[in-house]
């Protein structure tokens, strides 16, 4: 069952940032448990204590269906026990097990890449992988990237670079533009485009894309930079009294230097 | 520039606006799977729901019997039409007679009808839909519409609802017969043109208008749950999401106040100018309210394949001088006119568009006949309306082929002035655009089949001008606020993915001299203000009323500082300003009387006269002050004159390669240049303009609504079968964006909404390559059948 982070709304009066995303995702990440606690029928709802009890109401309740399975799933560095009927896809999993919806359902034929994860460092299609197929296979989501300080760069070049409109497609793509710096970290514009082929964006930000990719790749190809000095009037650095996002209001910004 | 009205509408210098790589105050929680879609809720001990589906194009149920569905373990609910509670979710009817919200009729393969089953999960409900035991009663259906309009008094009637008439559509000429109904709209004599000697040339021609799937990405449903919150006062309070923006109107449908309708989410998908609710984002309250549990409801993709735009064949007939002057203009369509709700946008309520009044013609007419369909339902509008503009793009072309000109010479020769169609004088805006686009696409016009590239194949191009048409219809409430040195600009929202929140940002950050990083948008459902308006560059309705309200709180703000400078606050625990434990600095606002002598300049309260001298926002005002505007700006002219006049113009290009020897297209480039009068997001706006290119390359070359003739069932409504552009696919787009300050809204834009996509660009381009007419799609076989080949 989804956790309480992956079901408080996003909406509201939060601030989105980089960093306030990064620790967002990071903290659904961990808030997934690793064990189950609790069996549901999901047939007709029943909770069990344990799987045996599980199995023996499926005996006497439901003799003609197929008893749901346990299977342990090895998602974003962390294993996770889940409980599902033997035909749920991934994706299906993902969300109503273990409250990840990065993973979208849009075409739910293998056509969009929407759904897109890497497994074992291949992209696959959640809403066409059964969920039982990938007991010990690496799983990782756009939560799991996202949770990954390395690739902050990726997610800001996207923001950046409005690689997105209404923005239901976007996970897809930039698991895939993950997958592709993972095996090429210098990609050309023509390799981003064919490593997207199978990501369909309706809003068509198709060449955003490319442009994203390739700045983030020269970005994360160059050491990183040292902390850069705030703004006049920055007593204490960020948050700190007086500087930017303090108690005294916005801080100015050395030109050309992006907040 | 226009005489533009609003504080600082005349703004010469900008830091903020028009700059590029600002991201959206919601891409990081896009990009980074945080952001919650409708269809991406869970609750714990949620329900799904199901609606039963039309099998049939047309039909009804007789009879039903669901007691076998009520056996199977998991369905919790089960709701026919005539349940009391579903009975109850009726209107009055615009107009027409009172409608019930859901009955046992469908008109279309795959609507929602008679029975929602509500389970524990949606396998159960499709396993209890199987239980069922119904009678359908099979009616005949129109899928062909070309077939039907021909046989109209011999084809039986196939609409079983009594259509609500729309406020907005033309009126009818005559009564409806049959299954066709009827709208005119008619300007001058277009008889007596054609009849006497006015005319030199009179040409005649098809445009088959495509049927376009509006395919919003997102999965389209809601979920809905009950819930205590001392917040909102005693009783239950509705939580729902999934009904971004129509929140209070599906609340109220269920007994909720407002007040007690809760919603959280900020997210939409697509809608591309698809407004129209779904049942499935409407239903989930009662759900909720009947099971005492949370209810979910979400359409499956096959499901969520409406239209976007009706198919119309188009019959044009237009007279013209020898110099290329239309005389009259004849348009005679017939317009799919979908199932009896369907948008009055997609078939009459278009003709009111008018591209045909940009031009010098005085004499105009439209006719149309629409047909009933069972095809499907358009909800409300789609970025490719108003549709005619390509009839009258394919005609400036023919005039060109036929006397041997440019085209673009031929739309100048045409279009009128900016005040009516009996002025002669130039667009600026289309001068502009004009003169860019033909440099930028190097323009050399060729007559059709004359030009061969080095691979053989041949060489096509077409251009188009479209207007820049505005939302400011409505006002808006715009309220900031001041709060510890910060400025708040509070918006319900909500993000469709026209960055519109953020070009309000950038106009507050623009004119209270602070940046766009500095301006906190806090995102409430519960705002009023929602900076709705068509498209990227297109919230600039909105943000002019912002802009009025920035300076409203400017002037606070000053004022406040003044108060401060007059009755400073009490020292703090930390020792003077200027720092903690540095030595105490000269008071730069010494001897200042006035809020006239104060600027705000660069994130600082600062002299007018030395903008070096001053203090930081935070420590020259410490108070809170909110600063409100409702208004608008002045009505757009597109309103106004809906094409009679003109300001902001654009104008668009493609070029192709066709091989005749296979029948394939390659589009070789398109270009854009678009006037939205001033650029407020370039980044989000060029992008708009690229999403329009290619919706626009997928109606003319991939798209394509197939029905089986003998079932009338929808044979492609997936993303295999159906074909949307993707990334091999589309060409490049090269954009031009000019400022020529002449919109009506914050400072001289306009935006670009409903002005680029077009279903013939690409058609007139392979015309101009191989010399013969495809309707779209232009596939390959179709080429080559045209060409003799097939």
């Amino acid at each position: 069952m989804a956790n309480e982070k992956s079901v408080a709304s996003s909406g509201g009066s939060m601030t989105f940032t980089l960093e306030t995303a990064h620790e967002h995702v990071s903290d659904v990440i961990k808030a997934i448990p690793e064990s189950l606690t609790a069996f549901r029928c999901p047939l007709c709802g029943k909770s069990f204590v344990g799987y045996g009890e599980l199995e023996r109401h499926y005996a006497l309740e439901h003799p003609e269906d197929v008893v749901p399975v346990i299977i342990v799933l090895q998602l974003n560095g962390k294993a996770c026990e889940v409980l599902i009927e033997p035909h749920w896809t991934l994706q299906r999993t993902l969300q109503f097990r273990l409250g990840l919806t990065g993973a979208k359902h849009m075409c739910g034929k293998g056509v969009c890449g929407s759904c897109t994860v890497i497994a074992d460092g291949r992209c696959i299609l959640a809403c066409q992988t059964l969920a039982v197929e990938l007991e010990g296979v690496e799983i990782q989501t756009v939560e799991g990237i996202a949770a990954d300080p390395k690739w902050k760069t990726l997610i800001d070049s996207y923001c950046r670079w409005d690689a997105m409109q209404c923005g239901y497609c976007t996970t897809g793509f930039l698991v895939t533009a993950k997958a592709l710096l993972d095996r090429n970290p210098n990609p050309t514009e023509e390799e981003c485009k064919e490593a997207l082929a199978g990501n369909i964006c309706i809003c068509g930000t198709y060449p955003r894309h490319a442009t994203a990719i390739m700045e983030a790749a020269l970005k994360m190809s160059q050491p990183p930079e040292p902390p850069a000095a705030q703004g006049f009037g920055g007593f204490g650095g960020p948050g700190g009294f007086g500087g930017p996002g303090g108690p005294g209001g916005p801080g100015r910004r050395p030109p050309g230097q992006p907040s | 520039m226009a005489d533009l009205v609003g504080v600082n509408g005349q703004r010469e210098d900008f830091r903020v606006v028009g700059k590029p790589n600002l991201p959206g105050k919601l891409s990081y929680a896009l990009a980074t799977g945080i952001a919650k879609f409708g269809a991406d809720y869970v609750l714990p001990d949620m329900l799904h729901a199901k609606f039963l589906r039309s099998p049939y194009p047309n039909c009804k149920i007789k009879s039903i019997d669901v007691s076998k569905a009520w056996k199977i373990p998991g369905v919790v609910d089960i709701l026919t039409w005539e349940d009391p509670d579903l009975v109850k979710l009726g209107s009055g009817g615009f107009g027409g007679p009172p409608t019930l919200w859901i009955d046992n009729i469908a008109e279309q393969e795959n609507a929602e009808l008679g029975v929602i089953v509500t389970a524990e999960n949606e396998d159960i409900c499709e396993k209890a839909f199987k239980a069922m035991d119904i009678e359908w009663e099979i009616l005949p259906f129109l899928v062909d519409v070309r077939t039907a309009y021909a046989n109209n008094d011999d084809y039986p009637v196939i609409q079983q609802k009594s259509a609500a008439p729309s406020m907005f559509a033309a009126a009818p000429s005559k009564p409806k017969q049959g299954n066709v109904s009827y709208a005119d709209t008619v300007q001058g004599d277009v008889d007596a043109v054609f009849a006497e000697t006015d005319a030199d040339h009179i040409i005649e021609y098809e445009v088959d208008l495509p049927t376009f799937a509006s395919h919003i990405p997102n999965v389209v449903g809601s979920i809905a749950w009950l819930e205590d919150s001392v917040y909102q006062g005693e009783g239950k309070n509705l939580h729902i999401e999934g009904a971004v923006q129509r929140r209070d109107s599906v609340g109220r449908m269920h007994g909720f106040s407002a007040e007690k309708t809760i919603q959280e989410g900020l997210f939409q998908g697509g809608k591309y100018c698809d407004w129209g609710m779904r049942k499935s984002q409407e239903i989930t309250p009662l759900l909720a309210k009947r099971t005492g549990r949370p209810v979910r409801c979400v359409d499956t993709r096959e499901e969520t394949f409406g239209f976007l735009m009706n198919e119309r064949f188009i019959h044009m007939k237009i007279a013209f001088t020898d110099e290329g002057l239309i005389t009259a203009i004849d348009d005679f369509s017939v317009a799919d006119g979908g199932t009896s709700d369907n948008s009055s946008f997609g078939t009459a309520n278009d003709q009111g568009y008018g591209p045909y009044v940009t031009t010098k013609c005085l004499n105009i007419r439209q006719h149309m006949e629409i047909v009933d369909s069972n095809r499907g339902k358009m909800y409300l509008s789609g970025q490719h309306c108003p549709f005619n503009w390509d009839s009258l793009t394919v005609g400036l072309y023919i005039i060109a082929e036929k006397l041997g000109k440019d085209p673009i010479d031929i739309a100048k020769l045409n279009l009128h002035g900016p005040s009516s169609q009996e002025d002669t004088e130039e667009v600026l805006s289309f001068e502009t655009c004009i003169e860019y686009g033909k440099k930028m696409m190097n323009w050399d016009w060729h007559p059709s089949g004359t030009r061969t590239l080095p691979d053989g194949r041949k060489h096509g191009a077409a251009f188009r001008y479209q207007i820049c048409p505005r939302h400011a219809f409505s006002g808006y409430d715009c309220k900031l606020e001041l709060r510890s040195g910060v400025v708040h600009l509070p918006t319900q929202g909500p993000c469709t993915g026209i960055y519109a929140v953020e070009c309000n940002a950038m106009v507050v950050a623009e004119e209270l001299g602070l940046e766009y990083e500095d301006i906190q948008i806090d995102f409430d459902y519960r705002e009023k203000f929602t900076p709705v308006g068509g498209g990227s560059d297109g919230s600039t309705a909105s943000s002019w009323a912002m802009k009025e309200c920035a300076n409203i709180l400017k002037a606070k703000i000053l004022e406040a500082a003044i108060d401060q400078i007059k009755n400073p606050p009490a020292p703090s625990m930390f020792g003077g300003f200027g720092g903690f434990g540095g030595p105490p600095q000269a008071d730069p606002f010494e001897g200042v009387e006035s809020a006239d002598e104060l600027d705000l300049v660069d994130g600082m309260v600062c002299l007018k006269s030395d903008h070096t001298k001053g203090k930081r926002l935070g420590q020259a005002v410490s108070a809170n002050i909110f600063a409100t505007y409702s208004g608008r700006p002045p009505a757009a002219i597109w309103s106004v004159g809906m094409g009679k006049m003109l300001d902001t113009m654009n104008t668009a290009y493609c070029e192709v390669a066709v091989d005749e020897e296979t029948g394939e297209v390659e589009i070789l480039r398109f270009g854009v240049v678009a006037d939205p009068g001033k650029v407020l997001r370039p980044t989000s706006l060029e992008s708009q303009l690229d999403q329009v290119m290619y919706f626009s390359q997928g109606c003319q070359l991939l798209e394509e609504y197939v029905f089986d003739d003998r079932s009338g069932l929808f044979l492609n409504n997936n993303m295999i079968d159906y074909k949307k552009p993707g990334m091999m696919d589309v060409p490049p787009v090269e954009h031009g964006l000019m400022e020529t300050r002449s919109g009506n809204a914050a400072y001289g834009a306009s935006g670009i909404s409903h002005s680029m996509a077009n279903t013939h660009l690409v058609i007139i381009a392979i015309h101009n390559a191989i010399g013969v007419w495809v309707q779209p799609p232009a596939t390959p076989d179709k080429i080559l059948r045209a060409l003799g080949k097939g």
